[in-house]
């Protein structure tokens, strides 16, 4: 009879099991479902959304159209998107145009109320948008954010700052570029860039005066990625500094090869011949952007460099060289003894010879 | 991707893979009287360029998937009745070499983008006759 009661019990479980089995199915089925049916309701949402807007965005750019449908609170961060990719698309005076169109959906009221309260993805929307419409009466919040620890809205808090007034910006974002080892370099590339050459050159070039070394070697690097021809007369005399930071004078050497100034060719030279072997490194590599059919017999000397680097460096300084053409290359290599000169410089001879075949690939017929 | 061609219309053919860009660029185009015809990566450009008839002018991006603007740009100056058509590149930044190469390989001209509207008409202007 024990048996019998004990069999009951196990086929009830069982039977319980089974049902709270198919009910967890049912419900996951169910869920799925309605997930799905969200999901699809969403991007035809936002289908119709960018049907309506796309092309009244483009026409907005030629005139101003005449009346503007409004937009549905939870179409607002689709819109804001779809706004700022068309900004980023677009420059001059059509810029202008689009931002007119924010202004009359009221939209600018809101990215305000995003910037001062809205969750990271809003706030971050905000910044940008803020930026392109050049509101300045949002500069302190942006200042602010400009210093918060997350890496994301800071840089781009500063990049809004330079859209909106780049000469009141620059002064006060150079020393979060300066120490903000986070931020990525190709966004503080592009805001140097957004700000305009002769600022930038004069608020980094100050700076590197003034800084300690490894700061001072940052922002001279960032001059050399912009070019900056201007920053060259205020970082020269730190050359003359003694002692000289080693790290300063590589990012200075780098900063003269982007630049290619002919007066700074007699200082380059000169440091191909340093003991420390990353000066020797930069000093090769601007030669090889500013050099003259001359410094092939110093870049040949460097093929036979203790370090790798440098030995790699020269090679491809050599083939870079202004003056240096695809048959002088050929001729050089053969004239070089069999060992490591011919074997670091064979790659570039053989890349400029790829590099001319890619001028004219073929490729298969479709 | 088949191609009618409108009687009247100079036809353009525009290789560029981003969708906001490329929507952009029909818009401005189409309103300035233009049939555009349009490639969203490199293997459909190569491919309209096979069967279409030479447009009268060719948008293209440096940097398209499967095929570059940079290859295509070789494979549509070998085809003889595409021979004489402008070509403009498009490109996401101003990398020289790109430009240089673009340029040696035989492109007419190029814009950067993000462009100015009026820059692209300008620029236009300078191979085609204003579209009806």
């Amino acid at each position: 009879m024990a048996d019998t009661a004990l069999s009951t019990s196990i086929d009830n479980i069982a039977w319980l099991a089974t049902l709270i089995l198919h009910a967890l199915i049912l419900v996951l089925l169910s869920s799925t479902l309605i997930i799905r049916h969200l999901r699809l309701a969403t991007d035809r949402r936002r289908k119709a959304m960018v049907g309506v807007w796309r092309p009244i965005l483009a026409e907005s750019l030629i005139e101003a159209p005449a009346s503007l449908p409004s937009i549905h609170p939870r179409n607002r961060v689709l819109f804001l998107y779809l706004w700022n990719h068309l900004q980023e698309s677009i420059k001059g005076e059509s810029s202008e145009k689009l931002c007119a169109i924010i202004r009359r959906t009221g939209m600018d009221a809101v990215v305000r109320q995003y910037l001062a309260k809205g969750a990271m993805r809003q706030q971050l929307l905000a910044i940008v948008t803020l930026g392109h419409l050049k509101d300045a009466s949002v500069w302190t919040q942006l200042a602010e954010l400009a210093h918060a620890d997350n890496a994301f809205l800071s840089i781009e808090a500063a990049r809004a700052l330079v859209r909106i007034d780049a000469p009141r910006a620059i002064p006060a974002l150079v020393p979060l570029i300066a120490q903000r080892a986070d931020w990525s370099p190709l966004k503080v590339l592009a805001i140097l860039q957004d700000a305009g050459g002769e600022l930038v050159a004069r608020a980094l070039g100050e700076a590197a005066q003034h800084a300690p070394p490894l700061i001072a070697a940052r922002l001279i690097r960032f001059l050399a990625s912009i070019r900056s021809h201007r920053a060259l007369p205020l970082v020269r005399p730190l050359l003359g500094r003694d002692p000289l930071h080693e790290d300063v004078l590589a990012s200075c050497l780098a900063l003269f090869g982007q630049c290619s100034d002919p007066r700074d060719l007699p200082v380059v030279r000169q440091y191909t011949a340093h003991p420390t072997w990353f000066i020797r490194l930069q000093a090769a590599t601007a030669l090889g952007k500013m050099g003259v059919e001359e410094d092939a017999a110093i870049l040949i000397g460097l093929l036979n460099d203790p370090h790798w680097w440098v030995r790699y460096r020269a090679a491809e300084a050599l083939s870079m060289l202004p003056t240096m053409t695809d048959d002088k290359l050929s001729l050089l290599v053969q004239t070089l003894p069999p060992g490591e000169e011919r074997r670091v410089l064979t790659p570039f001879v053989a890349k400029r010879i790829e590099a001319a075949l890619a001028a004219s690939p073929s490729i298969p017929a479709a | 991707m088949s191609v009618t061609h409108q009687p009247g219309k100079p036809t353009l053919l525009m290789a560029e893979d981003e969708e906001d860009t490329a929507s952009l660029l029909r818009f401005l185009l189409e309103r300035s009287g233009y049939q555009v015809v349009h490639a969203p990566d490199g293997k459909q450009a190569q491919q309209l360029i096979d069967t279409m008839p030479a447009p009268s002018l060719v948008l293209l991006d440096i940097m398209l998937p499967h095929i570059s603007g940079l290859q295509l740009l070789p494979y549509i100056r070998k085809k003889p009745e595409w021979k004489q058509v402008p070509i403009i590149m498009l490109t996401a930044d101003s990398s020289e070499h790109d430009i240089e190469q673009a340029l040696a390989s035989g492109a007419n001209d190029y814009m950067v983008k993000p462009f100015n509207p009026r820059e692209l008409s300008a620029r236009l202007s300078r191979f085609l006759k204003p579209a009806v």
